[in-house]
């Protein structure tokens, strides 16, 4: 019953469902006119540096940032 | 013979004047000035230095607890609303920090910046408390951190233990999407059976209180529902839609993880500025009393010289006189 039940397409394609429900948050708050549209997309701004580690060695971060860098 | 006695005077405050250790001012301060036995006066210009050192780094910290101050009010608020996201996750399925399995990963969470006090290392200190008490046979429990402090003090001890270090989380004001994507990438890259997720919880603005939070994998529900207690009764519930218990177990354990993680990360950045409130308070306060300590030593060393001067004029004007 349950390997018959079809996947969400979402989990298909590789996304959880933090990512689905982002998207879809983003959806509703390009909805909004502005200027709520305007603040709401400030809370929706991404920066972190996020860095894997191999064995007590850590590798190169990879800054995950929705501003631009220069 | 007057004379003599009036110069054997002069003489007897020199050695007053320098070394003598004066409480609070470290000796170092005078002994610099190790003046060879005789010489009259010790330079205030040193202690008047100091002085204005001390000056400056207590306008400083007044200045620093004042901007936490008012960071503070305003993270709180946010910290507050957002307790209401996990509230319902804790009704339905409880929260079992006494569960036991194989992959523990503990998530701890600490600050970027300093002079915060001690809340950093308390993290720390229950974070790798937890690792001992999570080890043993065939069980694995490795780390995520995030912020640097924590960073700093678990990669002395615990470098192989470590998954992932992420930092320059608050660059931006802290807001959802971040943190769920930040939780999104933990979960990709990381194998769990529960998540402890370790962080300062703010009660007020002098107690903040390390807690933990776990977080259990899809999997782990499923053999904890059978053993009964709260997850049993999920069974209770009925599933609309297309979909399985096990899809909504995912569903869950995912969102659970999000909402979690933002609470945690808003908690202890509200309890970071309370801590560097307090810190900065007690580092001004500690700043006034030694600038007082330093004003009474700065008035005794300019009097004694002032008397030493005296002294030399009058010998020398009686010496004069004959």
């Amino acid at each position: 019953m349950a390997s018959n039940a079809a996947v969400p397409f979402w989990r298909a394609a590789g996304m959880t469902y933090i990512t689905y429900s982002n998207i879809c948050a983003n959806l509703v708050r390009n909805c909004l006119k502005e200027p709520y549209k305007a603040e709401a997309l400030t809370r929706e701004k991404v920066h972190f540096s996020i860095s894997t580690w191999n064995d007590g060695k850590p590798e190169k971060p990879v800054l995950r940032s929705d501003t631009l860098e220069d | 013979m007057a004379m003599a006695a009036l110069r054997r005077e002069g003489r007897r405050f020199a050695p007053l004047l320098s070394p003598r250790p004066i409480a609070g001012v470290r000796s170092s301060l005078v002994s610099e000035e190790d003046a060879p036995f005789g010489t009259r006066s010790i330079s205030t210009q040193v202690v008047r230095n100091r002085m204005k050192s001390v000056r400056n780094i207590q306008k400083i910290t007044k200045a620093m607890k004042m901007v936490a101050a008012s960071k503070l009010r305003a993270i709180q608020v946010r910290a507050e609303n957002s307790r209401g996201l996990w509230q319902p996750f804790t009704a339905l399925l409880g929260d079992t920090p006494s569960v036991d399995v194989k992959k523990n990963v503990i998530v701890t969470i600490s600050s970027d910046k300093g002079l915060c006090g001690g809340i950093n290392s308390t993290s720390v200190k229950i974070s790798k408390a937890l690792h001992k008490l999570s080890s043993g046979p065939e069980k694995e429990t490795k780390y995520v951190v995030l912020g640097e402090k924590a960073k700093a003090q678990l990669v002395r001890d615990s470098k192989k233990d470590i998954l992932l270090t992420i930092s320059e989380l608050q660059k931006n004001p802290l807001n959802y999407t971040q943190v769920s994507v930040l939780a999104d990438d933990i979960l990709k890259n990381v194998e769990f059976d529960a998540l402890r997720i370790i962080f300062n919880k703010f009660h007020s603005v002098v107690s903040f209180l390390p807690t933990m939070s776990t977080i259990l994998s899809p999997e782990i529900v499923e053999r904890e529902a059978e053993a009964g207690g709260k997850l049993g009764e999920l069974d209770s519930y009925e599933i609309e839609g297309g979909e399985t218990k096990a899809e909504i177990l995912q569903n869950l354990a995912e969102f659970q993880f999000s909402c979690v993680l933002f609470n945690a990360v808003l908690e202890n950045a509200t309890s970071e500025q309370g801590a560097r409130m307090s810190a900065m308070d007690s580092s001004s306060r500690n700043a006034g009393e030694m600038l007082d300590r330093l004003t009474l030593t700065y008035n005794r060393t300019r009097q004694a010289s002032i008397t030493t001067e005296l002294i030399e004029i009058i010998s020398g004007a009686s010496a004069l006189e004959g």
